[in-house]
This record gives structure tokens, sequence and C-alpha cells, in this order.
């Protein structure tokens, strides 16, 4: 049995976790953080909802974007159109103004939007896998795209909307490819801890029920699944259903601190999440919580060249500490490895070379090194709680040193 | 009175092939029979025609006189028909006992939103099926292990995890598809005891595809076997051994006559 908490413990975790966020930590961390954190926040609502897709049921959907997308305009157009219907302004108010009731039910709204599209899409996944899929869940995406670059202008004021014709509302005045602007910025890193804090559960408890093994069960093997009585079509579409309305979620929260753009719901976002799915592990919440995170700080921290190595030493520690095997040998390729940047880093100062312009490449790189090293991502399919349970010799999740088994030697 | 399983004419082809043709045979409760025949005869078609896989063409299937067909493979095994495969398909990265947990969800009473806020009745129904799912790993001598992943474990043991997997669906009949293959000798003679033991312990009837005659020979009370996808004899496995048409499918026909 995983560790077993009183059920009301994490929710009051993850209250006391955003309230931590906003009123402890934001003052520390000055606004230019405040806003990496934000987006790691919203990154890891992304990656950890479409692990239920591509990491529990092992569908491979390249198109989560689209799903955020819906989520970000719906939520995004109900905050600034009922502002500006109420307050006859779009302007943010405070975090105990009426407006956050406003949010709340437009991200809900978001997500449950996005939810249907889910639905809808999950529908072609019952005939579809593989490749195929993904080049439909990609098309969706893309299709998606298009149609937000063919909406209505948007209205700036009260006034404007109340003379609105039926032709000016239909398609929504969303801004066309222009982009939506001047929702109310209300998220702040209470939401999005809060949110980040919800998804984290609902997936971990997801993912712990008998949903989540039936679910974990198609993805290892399909036909036995069907033949074990598990009901596949059915939990595919709700992997579908789930991940699509956090992603909607996590739109709400990113409608809500940026402005938004068609190309939100474009590939190269979807492509994102998806590498920080793989690069996390397939089917590991831990693992693509820290993949998220990691990629989206890394993406910003790396504009300072000296920051190379700090990345690879974090990478090395988690590495090296949730490997349950061969912690000797990976400790040595990641010396190397350290040594490595740290002589590129060296030269490049010598020569006075910005390595910061080279923060994709070296970012990229880190992706390619990691597959290469680790092919089933940070986490493989482990979690932290795995790393609890080998103080017990009878709870290793894998191999041998259990039941007097000779302990498997790493090659 | 109806037979448990009544399996009636059932056939179907692959284009030209006819892959099974006209095969029935029928199951009595606590019943252990055997289905051989020499490879490509139909036998793995013929489970699959059972299991939903495939839909026959012709015929009928009944369990417990309700007809099954039409229905699709998770509903079957609701049913009561479940069946373990070939080649192993166990949840190689899920646990031991997660492999079996997996089978107890066709019984599930709860629902998603039930899992995810941890219902009182969902955390009891979870206890109970851990309950469940160990004492039958204890009783298949895998205990030990639960904890481990599946893919862990020795070819043996995985063979005996499909079998208790396909038993914690509460099956009415349980379908082996070639149990022994693979096996040395002395794992042949554990799964012998193994299969009389699941016999006693369980109100299952088990239907067996099997190469292997001396498991066959030695488990089975009534013996079907079929070439070309068509029953060329049933009977008690004395006779089947004399058989002419069963020696001639297996050994082939001699030259002589064949000319």
């Amino acid at each position: 049995m995983p560790l077993l908490m009183p059920r009301w413990v994490a929710p009051i975790l993850i209250v006391a976790f955003a309230v931590g966020l906003q009123w402890v930590a934001r003052p520390l961390l000055g606004q230019y953080a405040e806003r990496v954190a934000m987006d790691a926040g919203i990154a890891v609502v992304l990656a950890v909802s479409l692990n239920i897709v591509n990491g529990y049921t092992g569908q491979f959907s390249i198109g989560h974007a689209a799903f955020f997308a819906i989520g970000a305009y719906t939520a995004g157009a109900v905050t600034y159109y009922a502002s500006l219907l109420i307050w006859n302004s779009p302007v943010a108010m405070g975090l105990w103004s009426s407006q956050s009731v406003i949010f709340i039910a437009a991200t809900i709204l978001g997500g449950l939007v996005a939810a249907a599209a889910g639905w809808l899409i999950g529908l072609p996944s019952l005939r579809l896998r593989g490749d195929y899929l993904a080049i439909v869940t990609l098309g969706f995406g893309e299709i998606l795209r298009v149609l937000l670059q063919q909406t209505n202008k948007q209205l700036y004021t009260r006034e404007e909307l109340h003379a609105a014709k039926l032709g000016e509302l239909i398609p929504p005045p969303i801004g066309g490819s222009l982009g939506f602007i001047n929702v109310p910025k209300v998220a702040n890193l209470f939401w999005v801890g809060l949110f980040v804090g919800i998804t984290l559960l609902v997936a971990w408890r997801l993912k712990k029920s008998t949903f989540g093994r039936s679910m974990i069960a198609i993805r290892e093997n399909e036909i036995a699944a069907e033949s074990m009585g598990v009901n596949v079509t059915r939990l595919k579409v709700w992997a579908f259903v789930f991940a699509a309305f956090f992603a909607g979620v996590a739109g709400s929260l990113y409608a809500h601190e940026v402005q938004l753009t068609p190309q939100d719901a474009g590939f190269l976002r979807s492509f994102d999440v998806v590498i920080m799915v793989v690069l996390g592990g397939l089917g590991s919440i831990t693992g693509a919580t820290l993949a998220a995170a990691l990629v989206t700080v890394a993406g910003e921290w790396l504009r300072e060249p000296t920051h190379v190595w700090h990345l690879f030493g974090l990478i090395a520690i988690i590495r090296i500490l949730f490997w349950p095997t061969g912690r000797l040998k990976a400790a040595i390729w990641w010396a190397g490895l350290i040594a490595l940047v740290e002589g590129v880093r060296s030269l490049a100062i010598h020569y006075q070379v910005d390595l910061g312009e080279y923060r994709m490449i070296v970012f990229a790189l880190v992706l390619i090194l990691t597959m290469i090293l680790r092919p089933g991502g940070l986490m493989g399919t482990h979690e932290i709680t795995d790393a609890l349970r080998l103080r017990n010799p009878k709870r290793a999740p894998t191999g041998g040193a259990a039941a007097g088994e000779p302990t498997e030697v790493p090659a | 009175m109806t037979p448990l399983l009544n399996v009636n004419n059932i056939g179907i082809a692959f284009g030209g092939l006819r892959a099974v043709d006209g095969l029935s045979l029928q199951l009595e409760p606590g019943d252990l029979q055997g289905l051989i025949g020499p490879n490509g005869a139909g036998k793995t078609t013929c489970f699959n025609l059972l299991t939903g896989v495939y839909r026959p063409d012709t015929g009928d299937v009944r369990l417990s006189g309700e007809c099954l067909l039409g229905l699709r493979a998770h509903q079957i095994t609701r049913a009561g028909l479940a069946r373990t495969f070939q080649n192993v398909r166990l949840f190689p990265h899920l646990s031991v006992v997660d492999n079996l947990k997996v089978a107890c969800h066709l019984r599930t009473g709860q629902t998603l939103a039930g899992a995810i806020f941890r219902s009182a009745f969902s955390r009891r129904e979870e206890q109970s099926i851990d309950h469940k799912c160990r004492d039958l790993l204890d009783r298949f001598g895998l205990l030990a292990r639960a904890d481990e992943a599946a893919s862990g474990l020795a070819y043996g043991d995985q063979r005996r995890l499909e079998i208790a997997r396909a038993l914690a669906t509460d099956p009415k009949i349980l379908l082996l598809d070639e149990p022994a293959a693979g096996m040395n000798p002395q794992e042949k003679v554990e799964l012998k005891s193994l299969i009389a033991k699941v016999l006693a312990d369980f109100p299952v009837a088990i239907l067996l595809i099997e190469h292997d005659m001396d498991v066959v020979m030695g488990l089975c009370r009534q013996i079907t076997v079929v070439d070309h996808g068509c029953v060329i004899a049933t009977g008690a496995p004395a006779e089947i051994q004399r058989d002419p048409k069963v020696i001639e499918a297996y050994l082939g026909v001699p030259e002589e006559t064949s000319a």
C-alpha cells in the first residue's frame, strides 16, 4: 500500500502551499522570478495533465496546446467581458474582490469546455493509435489555431459591447489573429499554486485508483487489459477528458497572466509539453512535475551563462538520488559531463562568447543527452514515493533484493 | 439442463480461409476439457471467437444460456469468461499485485468521483481488493513478490501470475491458451498440480489448449481435437489416443494411402 494519509491532509497542504507561495515566497522572489514561477506552475499543470493521456494510457497526443488554448480563450473571454459589463473596466482587482469569484468560475468553465473538446478528440482515439492518433491531435491543434485567427475583433468598451450586432459576436469577439489582450491579470502565485496542487492531487489519486491502474494496464498491454475486463475505449476517452480539463485550467491561468494569440494553440507549445512528459518519464507524476519546472525555469535561467552548469548539477543530483541502480556509474557520467560543460564555459569566458545566446542549443543538448543516458526519462515509471519505499527491502519497486534473490548487477 | 458453456457450430472465415468451421463443444461446471490439434488448426482462433476478439460468422456461444455473440471482449470477461494468452501478456511495469488488481476493475462499484475524492466506499473497496489479490497471490505462491514489478518474475511465475490474474476476474470459465508452453519438465509438473488445485479451489470450468500431450492427457477428462478448423474427434484421452483421424492429423497419412 502507498503512504496513506487521512484524505483531508492533502487539500490542507495544497492551500498551505499556495498561501506560502503568495505571501512568503513571492516577496522574496521579485517580479521577474515571480513570473517565471507562475510559468513553471502552468507548465506543471500542462505536463501532469498530458501525462494522463500519454503516460497513463500510453496514447500519443501532440495536440495538448489546443485544450490549453480553448481553456485560455474561454476563461479569458468570460473574465474580460464580465468585468467590462459589471465594472466597465477590465482592470484587475485584488485577490479579495468579487472578480476572483468570476475568475474561479471562468477557470472551471474553461476547464469544462476544454474537457468537452477532449471528449470529442478522445472519440477518434477509439479507432486510432500510435502515429495515427498523434496526427489527429496535431491536426486538431492546427484547426483550432486557424479558427481562432478567424474570430471577430475584440470589443474594448461596454458601449461597443452593447452596440455590437450579432455578426460581431459570432464568431466570438476574441481578437482574431491580432490576439486577445487586456484580460484582467488576476492570476498570481496563490492561484497558480492552488491549481498546481489540485492537479497533482487529482492526477495522483487517479493514478493510484482502480481507474488509473486500468489506464496504465492499457498502456502496458491493451489486448490483455481488454481481456481482463477493462473497458479500454471508455478509459481512453476519460483520460482525454481529464487531461483536457486541466489543460483548460492551465490555459485560464495563462490567460489571466499574459495576452493570448492563436499561436497558443499551435504545435510549438504542444511539443514543449510532450518534451516535458517524455523527459520526466512516461506515467511518472513526479517526473512530469520536475521536468516541467526544470524546462521552464532552465529556459529563463540559461540566459545567464554561469547558470548552465548549475542546471547540470541539479539534474545530476536528482538523477543520482532517484536512480536505484548504478549510482556510482551515474555519478561518474555526470561528473564528466559537468567537467565538460565547465570547460566550455571557461573557454567561452576566455574568448568572450556569450553562452546565453546559445542557451537553446544547450537546452537541446540536455534533452538529447537525457534521452541517450536515460531513455525512460528522469524518473522512468517511478514516483518520489518509491524512494521512500526503498527503505523497506520487501517493498522494492523492481528488481531482486527482496525474497532472497541475488541483486541485479548493473551492466 | 443447459450446459454452463455451450459453443454451437461456430465458424469464422478470413477471406477464403475457414479458420474455424462448425466447432461445437459443451462445458459443465467443474469440467476440465482439452482443445488440441496440430499447429494452425484453429485452436487459438477458437479462443478468440469465444472471448470476443473476433465475432463468429456462424453459430452461437452461450454462457449459462445467455448469448455472448456481439459482446465486446471486456463484456464477455465480465459475463464470466476469462483467458490467458499463448505468449505471456502481463502488465510488465505494474507490480505483481497490481496485475491482479486490474483484473478486479470489472467488478468495481466505484465511480471516478468516488476514487478522486477517496470516498469511504472507494477506500473500503480498495482494501477488500487488496486483501482478495494478496490472498490469491498467496495461493499461487507469489505473495512474497507481490510488490515487485511483474517483469521481474521468472517465466514460470509469469505464467502462473497470468492464471491468477484471470481468476481475479471471478470467472465461471477459465480459458488457458498453452499454459505449459516454454516450461521445463519441473515447471510442467507444478503446472499440472496447480491446474488441479485451481479446479478444486475455485468454482470454474477449464478449457485448455495445449500441445504438451503429457499435460493434456494427464489432466483432461474430455478432449476435443481440431484440424483445419473442424472437430475431428471428441472423447476421453484414451479414446483420442487411439483415434485414427487424430493420428492421421498429427502424424500425416502414410505415403502409399495418400497416393
